[in-house]
């Protein structure tokens, strides 16, 4: 257990090494950072100048290996736009994002359960059927058009809602349903599959046999079973949260990680790219190290040693 | 057997429940203690969106109308603009030109900063010094004509410049010479100074969190009577739609930046309406001049300003938010040629005319390069020049491109025959926007040169005549119109959700006063 813990610990050093390469690679290729941050007509001397100012005029791997050597020493260098280190810009945004991403993930568990099950006990009925179809339309509509309609509705139309910021319980209500939808469709729809092939178990037809109230074989033995399945996805929407989030965040004007490297991408601001593009690898790899975890707290016959 | 469902349903319906009972309680005490509902003599909070957050709290590194919109606010300058864009003096008490290149000024009394320190002559010359000597600093371009600021006693200073410096007193009211305090600056250092940033402005700096808002709230003390409203809160939402919206449902007072496609919405709803300005922002196509291309020829950039009917482009694809122009430099802004204003030339049977004289009987073929998506409907505009230029005759080779890419182009000199783009005015004074014509600016860009303009600018820049001053840079104008290195198109409109509980009125700075602002 020791050991794979490590080994999955030491896989993280390429992956990093590798993300921070492509990153800069490609903000690198987006264009000049300099001719964004100064007005149009402002002198070639005058760009010059900032661009000496920020190391820009240096050759490309030196660039990159300059960062490279400041990024061991836990330094992801200065934000160009915000004249700041990079890093605690990126951290003070997280508690923003995990509130919004623990929201839409209790969303989507609250709707996708009862209704995984449900259209899976009464599999080919019109309520199944429409479940699984609604489940399409959920997993098919845009992240964005959907914010935009629930604003249009609940919060411009009918005042229900706030329509954007953060701050009390009510501004989360939209932007969690609208990231939480997606990740409940898919949710759903493995439950579904999850279950009716547990039903189909024997032991879940002995179980029945026995005279065990349909109740109990549901919950107690069907749903447990089904659940492994479950975790892998939720734990793989994680990461579709993230992206998710950058949109999200974008039309609430959500003030989180997303936002962030949303305008950091606009404004080719490398370090805090990189900084985000960073802190969001690490968040993906440790979840998915946990939900190795979980299964074995789910399903004691999974052994890592 | 149907139990388990049962159950499930009604618990299901109970946390749904229980999620929509919550927010309606909240939201209801939100209405409560926000600004929602607020009218009339009640209405203490005034509520802005603006389309980017701020970025910084060193006013002095920011260059952007965003920052400065909650800089002039919290800053004071030594001069500042009126409505009219007329420079008028805000911190100075009396000022006197001593030679061509001395400037003495005389501080108000009794002006202090949100820490109640004195504001003195060596918070002038700290805040001055830092700006004309700190390379790093994004407004230090604007500031390398001052040479010596030199304190004479508490409230007294000169400043001296490196040579007759006629826009120095807009400069000294522009963004960037912001007055900060020495002592507190020095004492905290820049890192903590953007944490709590302190000035002598009517508002003072309450919280900044960044992408969501910041908040200020009035300065009792300022030297020019207690402010307007007791607090301001500046918002930062970037998506247009979501920026209505707050607009429509009372969220915010004043939206910023409101696009074309949400200009319906805006004024099709009681309670709000759009409001149009203008913008220092000229649209104009750079023609390159350079010998061996076609536009080389007088008479081929003068059939293209013919065949395009600026007017139309106005009137239909900007629904008139917008002046067609034939000078980079627009009413408002010192030296503008007022036969240029509002004025367009169209005439398709000339320019046709024209192209056979220049041997282009057949028609011709030329680049333009134009931007999409980064000024409002830029990519229309383009198509439609394209289009206007067919019908004289010239095939026009329309290239669309990306911001950036596009600004790759200008900034590189790759542009071709044509390249749209639109340049705003800093300092709202002529020199800033002639200098492209001058020869060490457009060598590689327009590739124009001619002895009179480059005279006549020369001596504009040191003539401390105003009235002279401004007849050098009309003339420069009027020549500019007729030899084309740029065919002006139109002046850029701003466009402002505002809601009826205030009264707002644009600025061409793009720059907002709150406590211009006032209750209705």
């Amino acid at each position: 257990m020791k050991k794979y813990l490590i080994r999955r610990l030491l896989q993280l050093i390429p992956v990093l090494f590798i993300i921070t390469f492509v990153v800069f690679v490609l903000v690198y290729l987006a264009g000049d950072p300099v001719s964004l941050m100064l007005p149009e007509d402002a002198s070639e001397e005058d760009r010059e100048a900032l661009r000496e100012a920020l190391g820009l005029n240096e050759p490309f791997l030196y660039q990159y290996f300059h960062f490279l050597g400041d990024l061991i020493s836990g330094d992801f260098g200065t934000s160009f736009r915000y004249s700041q280190e990079a890093l605690p810009l990126v951290l003070e945004r997280l508690p923003a994002t995990f509130e919004l991403a623990a929201a839409s993930m209790l969303v989507a568990i609250v709707l996708a359960i009862p209704l995984g099950i449900f259209s899976a006990r009464k599999r080919n009925s019109f309520v199944d059927l429409f479940i699984t179809g609604g489940s399409v339309l959920g997993k098919a509509m845009p992240n964005f058009w959907l914010g935009i309609m629930l604003i249009l509705m609940l919060a411009v139309n009918y005042q229900i809602f706030p329509v954007s910021g953060r701050g009390t319980f009510v501004h989360l209500v939209l932007p969690a349903i609208t990231l939480g939808t997606g990740v409940a469709a898919e949710m759903t729809r493995l439950i579904r599959s999850s279950m009716l092939e547990i039903l189909h178990q024997d032991y879940i037809r002995t179980a029945k046999s026995k005279g065990v109230s349909d109740t109990l074989v549901i919950f107690k033995h069907a749903f447990r079973n089904s659940l492994i399945p479950v975790v892998t996805i939720t734990s793989l929407q994680i990461s579709h949260l993230v992206s998710g989030a950058l949109i999200t965040e974008t039309v609430f004007s959500w003030p989180g990680l997303g936002q962030l490297l949303v305008q950091a991408v606009n404004g080719r601001d490398m370090a805090v790219v990189q900084a985000a593009v960073f802190v969001i690898a690490i968040l993906v790899i440790v979840i998915n190290l946990i939900t190795d975890l979980v299964y074995r707290l789910l399903d004691p016959r999974i052994n890592y040693s | 057997m149907r139990s388990p469902y049962k159950l499930f349903f009604v618990a299901y319906l109970m946390v749904m429940l229980l999620v929509s009972g919550c927010s309606n309680q909240s939201s209801t005490r939100e209405n409560e203690k926000g600004t929602k509902g607020e009218t009339g003599k009640d209405k203490t909070t005034l509520v802005l969106a603006q389309s980017a957050d701020i970025t910084t709290m060193d006013p002095q590194n920011s260059l952007s109308t965003t920052g400065d919109r909650v800089f002039r606010n919290m800053f004071n300058r030594l001069f500042y603009r009126d409505a009219n864009m007329e420079v008028q003096p805000e911190l100075v008490e009396a000022y006197e030109n001593v030679d061509d290149v001395t400037w003495k000024f005389k501080l108000k009394q009794g002006v202090t900063f949100h820490n109640g320190d004195p504001l003195t002559a060596e918070d002038v010359k700290f805040s001055l010094e830092r700006v004309m000597n700190d390379q790093t600093l994004k407004e230090y371009p604007y500031f390398t004509q001052l040479a010596k600021i030199k304190v004479i006693d508490d409230l007294t200073l000169e400043i001296i410049t490196d040579g007759p410096m006629p826009t120095l007193l807009r400069l000294l009211a522009k963004s960037g010479a912001d007055v900060i305090p020495k002592k507190y600056f020095e004492e905290v250092g820049l890192k903590e100074f953007q944490k709590k940033p302190i000035g002598s402005g009517p508002y003072q700096f309450v919280e900044w969190k960044r992408d969501d808002r910041v908040v200020l709230e009035a300065y009792p003390d300022y030297f020019d009577g207690a402010p307007k409203w007791k607090e301001v809160i500046v918002r930062a939402i970037p998506e247009s739609s979501t920026r209505v919206g707050e607009l429509l449902t009372g969220g915010v007072d004043i939206a910023t930046d409101i696009p074309p496609n949400e200009w319906d919405r805006v004024n099709g709803d009681e309670g709000v309406s759009l409001v149009t300005g203008d913008t220092t922002r000229i649209m104009l196509l750079v023609v390159r001049t350079t010998e061996g291309s076609v536009t080389a020829d007088p008479k081929v950039r003068e059939a293209i300003d013919l065949a395009i009917n600026e007017k139309a482009i106005v009137d239909s694809v900007l629904k008139g938010t917008g002046v067609p122009v034939r000078s980079r430099v627009p009413e408002g802004v010192i030296g503008s040629n007022p036969d240029l204003y509002d004025a367009y030339v169209y005439d398709v049977e000339k320019a046709k005319k024209l192209l056979a004289e220049a041997g282009f009987k057949d028609g011709l073929e030329i680049t333009l390069t134009a931007p999409k998506g980064r000024y409002p409907l830029d990519g229309e505009v383009a198509q439609l020049i394209a289009s206007m230029l067919g019908e004289a005759g010239i095939k026009v080779n329309l290239k669309l491109l990306e911001s950036s890419a596009f600004l790759d182009i200008y900034n590189s000199n790759s542009n071709e025959e044509l390249l749209m783009i639109g340049l705003a005015d800093g300092l709202l004074d002529a020199s800033y926007s002639l200098v492209h014509y001058t020869k060490e600016r457009a060598t590689g860009q327009t590739d124009y040169y001619n002895e009179k303009v480059e005279k006549l600018y020369h001596d504009a820049g040191r003539n401390l005549n105003e009235e002279e001053r401004i007849k050098q840079y009309q003339e420069i104008q009027a020549i500019i119109a007729e030899e084309r290195p740029h065919i002006t198109l139109f002046q850029q409109g701003s466009n402002y959700g505002v809601s009826d509980r205030v009264e707002f009125k644009p600025r061409l700075d793009e720059v907002i006063n709150f406590s211009d602002i006032s209750v209705k």
